[in-house]
């Protein structure tokens, strides 16, 4: 069966997000030539040193600060004090060759947002595929195992930052 | 057109002075990419093709499909990266009214996409196809034909519509001089007036 005819019905069927009878796009012009001042999230943002730079940078230079301590307090007090934060920071800060990883991946809040939109958009596709090819069809199956595995990511990761 | 509000694409915008992405972006718009590519073939079927521009534009089916049918230059029945980030930079240059300029810049792609059938030359049909893709008006095409129609067998070859790219441009350039001569006449009046 053609893939074109596939998803025929789709427009018919209820979405939250493709419902006409709801303006879900901004009708106002959204700036000048300039490409527009994004509210939340500019391109900028993607320049700017990400927050576990700036996370590494502070616990750095927050162990500088201890390192140098105060030459009145005495020498075992400042030692005992510098080796507890030392011990602190250890914990707080994750180890070196992770934050190198961070810095090659996609800041965090996009891939969330990319990923949000791709489970609504494949969600979609999934309900043209049945429709169209059937539930049974290898090619629907693989997308719902895509869906799954990328809604069990996500919840993985909602999970992981509120706790 | 315009970008679903708050949609992934419509955090992305064009260089202004080329109408490409950034790197940035590019590497952002590639993972975006390889997440709906669900069949790891590294391209989109039309379905999936047709559920994503549902999703981020106020296109219907048909402009869909029609958008689908230009890309899939090789009928393969898919739409793999490079195809996909052309229609990126289509679709932010729309939203953002740098068509003039988008055009400038990719002349030859985009006559390429024009030339559906591979002629080398463009027919007034074409345009009206695609007019939606490019937002060039009606009066701005029955010029395009009257004017840069050189060899006169109404159509256009590559060098008589990169003709009009740059005629086009230059009156965009116009047009934004005259805004903002205009725009500082407002503000001498204003502070006169304050």
């Amino acid at each position: 069966m053609p893939r074109s005819s596939v998803g025929e019905d789709s427009d018919m069927e209820g979405s939250s997000v493709g419902s006409k009878s709801r303006p879900w796009y901004n009708q106002k012009a959204r700036g000048d030539s300039d490409g527009g001042y994004k509210d939340s999230f500019k391109q900028e943002d993607l320049d700017k040193p990400s927050l576990l730079e700036l996370e590494l940078n502070r616990a750095g230079s927050l162990g500088s600060h201890l390192e140098d301590g105060d030459s009145k307090e005495s020498k075992t007090d400042t030692e005992m004090s510098s080796s507890e934060s030392s011990l602190n920071i250890s914990k707080h800060t994750p180890h070196r060759a992770y934050w190198m990883e961070q810095q090659n991946r996609l800041p965090l809040p996009l891939m969330e947002l990319m990923e949000n939109e791709a489970l609504e958009i494949l969600t979609k596709a999934l309900r043209s595929y049945r429709s169209g090819i059937g539930r049974d069809h290898f090619l629907t199956k693989q997308l719902q195992r895509y869906i799954e595995g990328l809604r069990r990511r996500r919840n993985k990761r909602l999970r992981l930052l509120m706790h | 057109m315009k970008l679903k509000q708050g949609s992934f694409l419509w955090y992305l915008y064009l260089d202004k002075l080329y109408c490409l992405l950034s790197v940035r972006n590019v590497k952002a718009l590639l993972e975006y990419f390889h997440l709906l590519d669900v069949h790891r073939n590294n391209t989109l079927n039309d379905v999936l093709f047709y559920h994503f521009l549902h999703h981020v534009t106020s296109w219907n089916r048909t402009q869909i499909m029609i958008v689908f049918n230009m890309l899939d230059w090789n009928a393969m029945g898919e739409i793999g990266f490079d195809q996909f980030y052309m229609l990126v930079c289509i679709l932010l240059a729309q939203q953002n009214h740098l068509e003039e300029q988008f055009i400038f810049r990719h002349s030859r792609p985009v006559f390429e996409l024009l030339d559906l059938d591979g002629a080398l030359r463009i027919g007034a049909e074409n345009f009206h196809m695609y007019n939606f893709l490019f937002n060039i008006k009606k009066e701005d095409l029955r010029e395009l034909y009257h004017d840069f129609d050189i060899t006169g067998d109404r159509r256009l070859n590559y060098k008589e519509f990169k003709l009009f790219t740059i005629f086009t441009m230059d009156k965009y350039q116009e047009r934004q001089k005259a805004e903002k001569r205009k725009g500082k006449r407002i503000c001498s009046k204003s502070h006169i007036n304050v």
